[in-house]
């Protein structure tokens, strides 16, 4: 088996041998979907003549995406170096590349088994989904999300010597950008201003883009731009990400 | 005459190794320096350690032998001095080197949620090896009972001598093994020394420290004595005892002969009461044991000579565990 065959196999089976993690990667968004979609059903946001579950939908997938990628490479990587895993792992001929590759590839795997679960919900005709035609073109958006989310999570896991402290600083970054980004609340519905300062924050890019290929509610420009935005948080956020990177915790 | 190289050839007296990698020795360091900021955690130290030797390194806590040891390894860069490790420089990262290095950390390094096979096996991979190596090195540990188990649930001798048999998965020249009886009862200790034992019958070289001194005692071929950074003495465990001329201690049952009788006795040079005996002091054991065994006879008589516990405390003025 190769090293990343092997390690991938190994995060497959720690992730679903882990039920607080399943529960928390599947069934804690999909409540979220499930409340909000009951609470507003059938419902239009004033003044879009666009129902809420066009927003809702679109909106938790991103977050339970982005909240998983975050907090799973986050919670990882401060473990591994924790427990001197990551030592071990670099003295070994395997390098860095491949054990963040496969962590990378296994993100990927679970944002798209989410993605399918809450769309496969939100669809049920008692939420009333209804996909546009563009919604393949969720799935390049669905990419760079998780490849965004993923690389603050390697910021947030290198800096963060405890599981508190990575609950606590990846809590702090994506409850608040959840409901700035309208995650939970229309976007429509919010100020002007709250509107515009959202447009710093990697998940509103993320709600635009899948929101605009699953329901249409933007052009391929959108989708354009919140890919581009994206890919400039993985780039910007990479960059921290080396460079807070750290082996041990007392190196 | 024959022209085959020596396996054990002199240290090389230059920073490059001159000799082949596979005769070279398993450490060589030269001057080595290490400071964190302004505190110097190792200062200086040179010594070789050969192939196939059991080389301890002991010292009180916060010595420096961590990173002693973790420049060896590669993991640090020493700011002065040369480091060779079978020939090769381990900084910066040498991928040709690392195969042929084991360690095992203080933690207990091991993939969340998979049983001691799985992880073996996960570890055997990033050495490129297939998951049968797993096998091996559990029943290498005498694990192979606890294959099936989470690491989680093995009890602490067990998950010690899984993080050993992560060391040694891919069959290494070199292992080092950092405290890897910290932390065990007494039983786990002896069954981990069996291990130890047979890894170095098989000929790998052991590097490894320990504050346990009657086990350094009983395994190493020689030992390095560490304090705040400096190696102070490097010997084998038996020369350090002969060279450090601590007294031999005679135990007599109180009551076969009087304090004031054996003071006088020759070679002894102190005379104390503690727990039932008279314990005399002496720099030559044999004149004294032989005037007791006239005085009184041998039968209930009991010697204790020094042993490296009291060489080490004495070096390093300190307790082994502070």
């Amino acid at each position: 088996m190769s090293a990343f065959a092997a390690l991938s196999a190994a995060n497959y089976k720690a992730s679903v041998r882990d039920k607080t993690t399943v529960f928390f990667t599947f069934a804690f968004p999909l409540l979220f979907l499930v409340v909000f979609g009951l609470i507003f059903q059938g419902q239009e946001v004033a003044g879009s003549g666009r129902g809420y579950i066009d927003y809702i939908a679109p909106g938790v997938l991103s977050w339970g995406v982005g909240n998983a990628a975050l907090f799973g490479i986050a919670f990882t990587l401060m473990q591994w170096r924790n427990d001197d895993l990551l030592r071990l792992i670099r003295m070994t001929p395997t390098p860095l590349t491949t054990v963040l590759g496969a962590r990378y590839t296994g993100a990927l795997v679970i944002g798209l088994v989410q993605a399918v679960l809450f769309v496969g919900v939100a669809l049920l005709p008692m939420f009333g989904l209804r996909l546009a035609d563009s919604w393949p073109l969720a799935l390049p958006v669905l990419l760079l999300g998780v490849t965004a989310f993923l690389s603050m999570g390697v910021v947030v896991g290198s800096r963060a010597n405890t599981p508190e402290a990575v609950a606590a600083i990846a809590n702090s970054i994506m409850v608040p950008m959840a409901f700035l980004s309208g995650s939970f609340l229309p976007i429509d519905l919010m100020p002007g201003w709250l509107q515009n300062l959202s447009r710093a924050l990697p998940l509103r890019y993320m709600n635009d883009g899948i929101s605009a290929a699953l329901t249409g509610s933007g052009d391929l420009a959108t989708i354009g731009l919140s890919s581009a935005a994206l890919a400039g948080f993985t780039l910007v956020f990479g960059v921290l990400a080396v460079k807070t990177f750290r082996w041990s915790n007392n190196s | 005459m024959t022209t085959t190289h020596a396996t054990e050839t002199s240290t090389p007296s230059s920073a490059e190794p001159t000799v082949p990698a596979e005769a070279a020795p398993a450490v060589v360091l030269n001057g080595v320096r290490k400071r964190y900021g302004d505190l110097p955690a190792v200062d200086g130290v040179s010594l070789t350690i050969r192939r196939g030797e059991f080389f301890g390194i002991l010292g009180p806590n916060g010595a420096g032998k961590t990173t002693l040891i973790e420049i060896m390894e590669g993991l640090r860069q020493a700011d002065a001095g040369t480091v060779h490790v079978l020939g090769m420089p381990p900084w910066p990262r040498n991928a040709a080197l690392l195969p042929r290095l084991g360690l095992q950390t203080q933690k207990s390094a091991f993939f969340a949620r998979l049983t001691a096979r799985e992880h073996l096996a996960t570890v055997a991979a990033l050495y490129g090896l297939p998951a049968t190596a797993a096998d091996t090195a559990l029943r290498t540990v005498g694990l192979t009972s606890q294959a099936d188990q989470r690491v989680g649930d093995l009890s602490g001798g067990q998950r010690q001598r899984l993080a050993i048999a992560g060391a040694l998965v891919h069959q290494p020249d070199l292992v080092f093994l950092d405290e890897p009886t910290a932390a065990l009862d007494a039983q786990a200790r002896r069954d981990l020394w069996q291990v130890l034992r047979d890894l170095k019958a098989q000929g790998r070289t052991i590097v490894y420290t320990t504050h346990h001194l009657d086990e350094a005692e009983s395994l190493c071929d020689r030992v390095a004595i560490v304090v705040a950074g400096s190696v102070i003495a490097l010997d084998t465990p038996h020369r350090l005892v002969g060279a450090a001329h601590a007294p031999t201690r005679v135990m007599v049952p109180v009551g076969q002969l009087s304090t004031e009788r054996a003071q006088s006795l020759p070679g002894v040079v102190r005379v104390t009461v503690e727990g039932g005996s008279v314990v005399l002091e002496t720099s030559t054991a044999g004149p004294t044991l032989a005037a007791v065994g006239d005085l009184v006879g041998l039968d209930e008589v009991q010697t204790r000579t020094a042993t490296l516990e009291d060489v080490y405390l004495e070096l390093t003025g300190s307790e082994p565990h502070s």
